[in-house]
């Protein structure tokens, strides 16, 4: 009788047991752990985006003749804008080179602009991440910002052989310092926790008593040098509202974001340049 | 001893069923949508396996789900565990076939999980509305589809076992 109530105690024994042993482990043998396990799940998920491109590829293939020589035509046209525009940009550059030897300023930091195709999207109320189809295989740093063509979609936070996690700005863990078009002031974003059927939201907080935006006028929000992270300039969101903060020394208001955020298909990492040039001097 | 094959079988079953349920969030998305079926994975192999293998399985579960999620690196492996131990203690009192044993076991895991995520991942927005809310969708939704899924996936797993030639009893159990 004894005998068997012990039995009954053995998962018990073991569970505890196994929870010693992984108290007592070292972080370094868990991190190898997830590391492989993560590295495990990676083919999978490119299978799957190879899959997508090639169904895509075939529904592309069903277009008629006609339909690819007015798309021809309308990239033709977009091209030409894009040279002239490339032109412009390079003009504009030179003429900032120019400035910056005059008042021998520092030099803007640069980026290398690598593209990459969304393979996964992992959007619930605990976390906002994206998975990326580049990783180490095309040195993805740790912390690169990622952009879209609306502006920024979030920050890099792990990166694996053949791809990378994404957290996205709604992300209730993300931060960045931003600032209001037109005023050089700092403000902080941050994401917030997602509702779902409605556009993503994020927050904004120490924002000047000054400042004063409208539904009808919102204020355009964007990012800021400051973090180091992202390039100024690049468009956050709208803020439609402002109201007095706890502090009530600043104001505090809403983000609207843009809305194909959460239906991303690709997206650009900015790899700094000039960390690659101090590494390349550190070394 | 040696090791029992269906471990194998059941823990390949949980990496499918994780992939298809990812997948489907990923279509989710843009809707503000998520289901988490986390609670069909324990059950089987708790009710079915011995201590020793169904530890490992429900182990290596863990590890799988542990290094797909941005969750503290344990956080399903030792909620797994614990109620795979759970399982483990009360099987000689369960039914593995033809009852809702399995069915009632796998609603309440994947609220114990939900949960211990909220709990876990929440930190510092306890009084957001907002969280709760949207816990609770997540549960209602996937408690929903789980009435339809846990069914389909412990039928899946014993056509599998069947497949592969394998001991379709549970072992060691005075019930069958």
């Amino acid at each position: 009788m004894a005998k068997l109530r012990l039995e009954r105690l053995k998962p018990l024994v073991a569970l505890a047991a196994f929870l010693f042993l992984w108290w007592i482990l070292p972080a370094g043998v868990k991190s190898f752990t997830r590391l492989t396990f993560a590295e495990f799940h990676a083919p999978a998920w490119l299978v799957t985006a190879k899959i997508d491109q090639l169904s895509e590829f075939w529904v592309a293939r069903n277009h008629s003749k006609i339909d690819l020589l007015e798309t021809g035509r309308d990239l033709a046209r977009t091209n030409a804008r894009y040279q002239v525009m490339a032109q412009r940009y390079q003009s504009l550059q030179e003429e900032i080179t120019r400035l910056e030897n005059l008042l021998t300023l520092p030099p803007q930091r640069e980026y290398h602009h690598e593209i990459a195709r969304v393979i996964r999207r992992d959007l619930n109320v605990w976390w906002q991440h994206l998975l990326i189809r580049k990783g180490r295989d095309y040195q993805i740093p740790v912390g690169a910002a990622v952009i879209f063509s609306g502006g920024v979609v979030g920050r890099v936070v792990e990166v694996y052989a053949y791809t990378s996690r994404v957290e996205l700005i709604t992300s209730p863990r993300f931060r960045m310092a931003a600032s209001f078009e037109g005023d050089s002031r700092p403000v902080v974003y941050q994401g917030r926790i997602q509702s779902g059927f409605v556009s993503p939201r994020g927050e904004v907080s120490d924002v000047p008593q000054d400042l004063l935006t409208t539904s009808r006028n919102p204020l355009n929000l964007i990012s800021t040098h400051l973090g180091g992270t992202f390039p100024a300039g690049l468009k956050i969101g709208t803020v439609p509202w402002l109201a007095p903060g706890s502090t009530g020394i600043f104001q505090t208001g809403a983000v609207e974001l843009d809305e194909r955020l959460h239906a991303l298909k690709e997206v650009t990492v900015l790899i700094p340049l000039i960390s690659n040039e101090f590494n390349r001097d550190a070394n | 001893m040696p090791i029992d094959s269906r471990i194998f079988v059941f823990f390949g079953a949980n990496v499918l069923l994780f992939y298809l349920a990812q997948l489907v969030n990923n279509s989710l998305s843009a809707l503000g949508l998520y289901l988490l079926f986390l609670g069909p994975m324990i059950v089987m192999p708790g009710l079915y396996l011995r201590l020793r293998s169904a530890f490992i399985c429900i182990l290596l579960t863990g590890l799988w789900i542990d290094a797909a999620c941005p969750v503290p690196f344990g956080l399903f492996t030792l909620t797994f565990l614990g109620a795979g131990t759970l399982t483990g203690m009360l099987r000689h009192r369960l039914r593995p076939r033809q009852s809702y044993h399995p069915y009632i076991l796998t609603h309440l895991f994947n609220a114990g999980c939900i949960f211990i995520l909220t709990i876990s991942k929440g930190l510092g927005n306890y009084f957001a509305l907002e969280l709760w809310i949207q816990t609770i969708i997540t549960l209602t939704i996937s408690s929903l589809c789980l009435i339809f899924l846990a069914p389909w996936f412990f039928r899946f797993q014993r056509m599998l076992i069947e497949l592969f030639q394998l001991d379709p009893e549970p072992e060691d159990l005075p019930i069958r």
